[in-house]
């Protein structure tokens, strides 16, 4: 399948994104009420950063399916791809949510069901990771980690709602929350849609970088074996 | 007929796995012996009256699970590992289709988990004074994390098996996948050690249930792909 060229112009238009995001988070948008200090606008990024890893695992996900029915290499690339920037964009959220944590909460850690599941996620897809570098031979790899990760992904739903449902959570609503509503100032609601625009624009050239360098090294590869 | 027939299929697997497992005994003595050692060390360490009464059905649901866990682990990977390391697998793919020998794999790893918990628990309660009021709620989480903890261990079991066979690639595979069930069967057992009403136990079985349901859904739909890559 070959993906169709990106002008070079996107790449400085997700940053100048990314720099008005960054300044409306600090300065367009009002300070919260009910938190300390000015803790509550790690939230323009924590949520962003949740929601690109989830995404990523659903990437994964999706190729992970397709590398099973069509054995293409580069379908087991992109699932790859997809999961390591997953795993970044969680440790992220992670990071982000503790900092958030020890302001409000003095501590960084406080086992929160929330931070119980993101930890389960991140102990999955570090596992995807280790059953890869476990497998020498590429189609072995290909088939057994998309097996997992398809194995993987069907229990993300138990952690990431059925989880912090069951047990009282110290996690802040989510952005929609339990009742179906979004309760926020819209100033604050217009940043958080730019930078969920923002980081998934991120994403995407992410993955396409990490995609151009696999298609790059099978050729490499190929070259190499004729 | 076709049903017919591949439960005959799997019916063999179950029983060519017991008979080699008796002629062994190796995940039988693995299990057994990997649980009491665990046992004895955390009923001489802890017994039953180190933990203060409020924290009992807490910490005593938990201590529980992960005995029966880390022993079943000690176990369950073999009935992948030990095809490939004795090159058997290759014949078991002509006799058996795919779904019959998952079958009869899932149901070897079902029983040992079963009689595991058979031999563990009343032990457990024994030695660590662990009062259960609502027995009936926690036979139902017994059993169905049980079926939901063998479907996570037999298809990670066919995983490790193509991958490496290492023991420790099956704990490393393993734990995450395990780590949401476990947090559902520890809220169960509590709840069976804390109220008389069976329906305690239902929100958490529910959990079980699906998660179950899922992991055996997603393993029959992977397995062929796994057995035959």
């Amino acid at each position: 399948m070959t993906e169709t060229k990106r002008p070079s112009w996107w790449p400085w238009l997700l940053f100048v994104w990314m720099v008005v995001v960054i300044w409306a988070a600090f300065y367009y948008a009002p300070s919260a009420r009910g938190f300390k200090g000015e803790s509550a606008r790690i939230v323009f990024f924590h949520v962003p950063q949740a929601w690109v890893a989830v995404l990523a695992f659903c990437v994964n996900l999706v190729f992970s399916i397709r590398y099973l029915r069509r054995r293409d290499a580069l379908d087991d690339a992109r699932a790859a791809a997809a999961a390591r920037l997953g795993l970044v964009f969680a440790v992220l959220a992670t990071v982000t949510g503790s900092l958030f944590a020890r302001v409000m909460w003095n501590h960084f850690w406080n086992w929160d069901p929330r931070e119980v599941s993101i930890a389960i996620l991140l102990l999955i897809y570090f596992a995807y990771f280790a059953l890869r570098e476990a497998v020498a031979d590429e189609e072995r790899r290909g088939a057994l980690s998309a097996s997992y990760a398809v194995l993987a992904f069907v229990t993300m739903p138990f952690l990431i709602f059925v989880v912090p449902r069951i047990y009282w959570s110290l996690h802040p609503d989510t952005i929609i929350n339990t009742r179906g509503s979004i309760d926020m100032e819209s100033r604050m609601l217009h940043v958080l849609i730019g930078s969920l625009v923002g980081f998934t624009g991120l994403f995407f050239w992410l993955y396409a970088l990490d995609v151009r360098l696999a298609r790059l090294r099978q050729k490499h590869q190929q070259r190499g074996e004729v | 007929m076709r049903a017919s027939s591949l439960l005959s299929e799997a019916l063999a697997v179950l029983g060519k796995e017991w008979t080699s497992e008796l002629r062994s005994r190796v995940a039988l003595n693995a299990i057994g012996l990997f649980a009491l050692t665990t046992l004895i060390a955390v009923a001489y360490q802890i017994g039953p009256y180190r933990i203060s009464e409020a924290d009992r059905p807490f910490l005593l649901a938990a201590l529980l699970w992960i005995i029966l866990f880390f022993a079943a682990s000690s176990g369950l990977a073999r009935v992948f590992v030990k095809e490939e390391d004795a090159h058997t697998a290759k014949t078991l793919r002509l006799a058996a289709r795919p779904a019959a020998v998952f079958a009869g794999k899932l149901l070897f790893n079902l029983i040992l988990l079963l009689c595991l918990e058979a031999l563990i628990v009343p032990l457990y309660c024994a030695l660590m004074g662990f009062a259960v009021r609502s027995v009936a709620g926690l036979a139902l989480v017994l059993a169905f994390g049980a079926v939901a903890l063998a479907s996570t261990a037999t298809i990670v079991a066919a995983i490790i098996a193509r991958a490496s066979g290492s023991g420790t690639l099956f704990a490393i595979l393993t734990v995450p996948l395990a780590l949401p069930l476990l947090v559902f069967l520890i809220q169960g057992t509590r709840a069976a050690a804390q109220a008389d009403a069976i329906a305690a136990v239902f929100p958490a079985l529910r959990a079980i249930v699906s998660l179950a349901g899922v992991t055996l859904v997603a393993s029959v739909y992977l397995f062929p792909v796994v057995w035959h890559d």
